[in-house]
């Protein structure tokens, strides 16, 4: 095998690894749906009533903040990825993966997508709550496709931070902590559930570092507009974003067995 | 080729801790090596050097001739590794546990399936492959777990602290699929065990260690030769003896009524210190023999450092002593 093979193998097995858990046991991917049926049903319908909020385009709120909250439901999964590197690492998984000949960036690049996984079934989540209370998206297949590689792509960038994260922190409850000390701000200085335009100044120039936001108006020009002028732009900051974090992921990974 | 090669090998932690301090030591090809100490002694961290887990701080370690710093994908290939921790996911079956380290190892495509099932055959997992690994016993996952570390055929078994958390039973399941591992695939093996009894059953050869540093390396019947042989315990009314005819033994220990004889060779010792004891007119009303165990060498070695500082005769006597204490 050729070791580009040899690294696509590795990765894969943990992502496979992964899905065949959830296969044995789904509970938590149907818990973690509450939370944004939630943001649709209830916040998304009480703000609907809200005049001021009415997003540019004439689209209703909920359809507005479908987008937001896919990505907010896929970043909360991945932001806390680094809790199962921690709990791998405490029970013993973590070393046994690293003895193993596959390169570190590969298991790495393997947990990513192991993330990347559960960001699909968020997405599919997302999609059956859409059509059930019937939001109107767009569900044209390629757009469907894309929505699908962004949410793959943002869990894989924020799961990798979280692993660099943990690789530092080192417990799981320092871990949750920091993950409820991100999450939060990020979503909020993002465009997920208002339009940019009605932040103040200040908070307008930080979440133009949010990548939150780039993902968000990228899921949102596919699910929702039609308007794919700022997509690359997205897609490339989003890229960047994953390859820096699983660089460094992967360098700082061995911290938390030594 | 050795199997194994240590050289001058030291890990000092971030911390300043010293885990490990200047160790050499070799594993020839098809034995069993064991690594003894108490917790805290530095074994795992070796283990996790040799295994390209940890960095070594000084020092070179070559397995079947290729060094593990430099190029440690290479010996990440010959091994599989029993971590002390669970190494299994309880989420998954015993097969996809096995399934997927087979991948990362690279185990070919065709060969997988039938490997797999042959190594859980082998560990008497056959009938539960598809049950969950949760729902397996203590033994039975150490079981899977060193099955999983075979999937990849390595040369080389590294097994940290394998019965520990075990049960008796398990415990001596594991140790006699271990040794059966040995003699029918002629795996090297190399383990770490704080169980002088583990390590005296299983080992061909045995590294004390002690701190940080090898307290002293044999074969386990040798170390404990060098000890100093056999105790025999005597209760003696009468008169008081307080020697014995030469190349008999020396008199450890002698409190009124009981006698304590250090020996090489108790069995042979008894009738001749018996008679010897008639002759002189005590009664010896009964004789216990106690042979050295590792514990034992474990305390002579360890004490024997300090003693190489100091070297007075109380604690030479108290060694000695010691030695009695243990061998009862």
């Amino acid at each position: 095998m050729n070791p580009i093979s040899r690294f696509a193998t590795s990765a894969l097995t943990i992502a496979e690894m992964e899905a065949r858990k959830i296969r044995h046991d789904s509970t938590e991917l149907w818990m973690r749906g509450v939370q944004p049926a939630l943001w649709l049903l209830i916040f998304g319908e009480v703000f609907n009533s809200v005049r001021s909020l009415a997003p540019p385009g004439g689209y209703t709120y909920i359809q507005y903040i479908a987008p937001g909250v896919l990505a907010q439901s896929v970043l909360f999964v991945a932001i806390f990825y680094g809790i199962t590197i921690v709990w791998e690492r405490d029970v013993g998984l973590l070393t046994k993966l690293l003895s193993t000949p596959s390169p570190r960036l590969s298991v790495v690049v393997g947990k990513a997508l192991a993330a990347g996984v559960r960001g699909i079934f968020q997405g599919v989540m997302i999609f059956a709550l859409a059509l059930i209370i019937g939001v109107n998206l767009r569900f044209d297949p390629l757009d469907v496709l894309g929505v699908f590689v962004v949410v793959v792509l943002f869990a894989m960038c924020f799961s990798a931070f979280s692993m660099t994260l943990a690789s530092f922190l080192k417990t799981r409850d320092r871990m949750m902590g920091i993950g409820q000390a991100i999450t939060i701000p990020l979503f909020f200085a993002s465009n997920a559930i208002y339009p940019v335009s009605l932040m103040p100044a200040w908070l307008q120039y930080i979440s133009k570092f949010n990548p939150l936001s780039y993902v968000v108006d990228a899921l949102r020009s596919m699910l929702l507009t039609g308007d794919y002028s700022s997509l690359p732009t997205d897609i490339a900051a989003l890229v960047a974003a994953t390859a820096f974090f699983i660089g460094c992921g992967s360098i700082v990974l061995k911290r938390l067995i030594e | 080729m050795k199997a194994i090669e240590v050289d001058s090998l030291t890990k000092v932690y971030s911390n300043g801790t010293k885990a490990v301090d200047d160790i050499s030591f070799s594993v020839e090809e098809g034995e069993i090596f064991g690594m003894l100490g108490p917790n805290g002694a530095g074994k795992t961290t070796t283990i996790k050097m040799i295994t390209t887990l940890a960095k070594p701080t000084t020092g070179s370690i070559q397995v079947f001739g290729v060094d593990a710093v430099r190029n440690s994908e290479e010996v990440r290939k010959m091994f599989g590794l029993v971590p002390q921790a669970i190494s299994v996911d309880g989420d998954l079956t015993g097969y996809e546990n096995l399934l997927i380290f087979a991948k990362l190892f690279y185990v070919d495509r065709a060969e997988r399936r039938a490997r797999i099932l042959d190594a859980l055959e082998y560990f008497g997992l056959g009938d539960r492959a598809d049950d969950l690994v949760k729902n397996y016993s203590g033994g039975m996952m150490r079981r899977l777990e060193i099955a999983q570390a075979l999937v990849n055929r390595p040369k080389i078994l590294f097994l940290d602290e394998p019965s520990i958390g075990l049960d008796p039973h398990s415990k001596n399941q594991v140790v006699q699929q271990v040794q059966e591992l040995n003699r029918e695939f002629g795996t090297t093996i190399l383990v770490t065990t704080h169980d002088m009894h583990e390590a005296d059953t299983l080992c061909n050869r045995l590294a004390i260690m002690n701190r940080g540093t090898i307290a002293v390396s044999g074969p386990p019947a040798e170390l404990k030769r060098s000890v100093g042989g056999d105790v025999l315990t005597l209760k003696v009314t009468g008169e008081v003896v307080t020697d014995l005819p030469p190349g008999l033994g020396t008199i450890v220990e002698s409190e009124p009524g009981v006698i304590k004889v250090l020996t090489d060779d108790g069995e042979r010792a008894i009738p001749r210190i018996t008679s010897h004891f008639q002759r002189k007119g005590a009664v010896v009303e009964s004789i216990s023999l106690s042979r050295p165990t590792l514990d034992d060498v474990f305390m002579k070695y360890t004490k024997s450092s300090i003693q190489k500082e100091e070297g007075t005769f109380s604690q030479t006597r108290s060694e000695r002593r010691n030695i009695a204490r243990h061998a009862r």
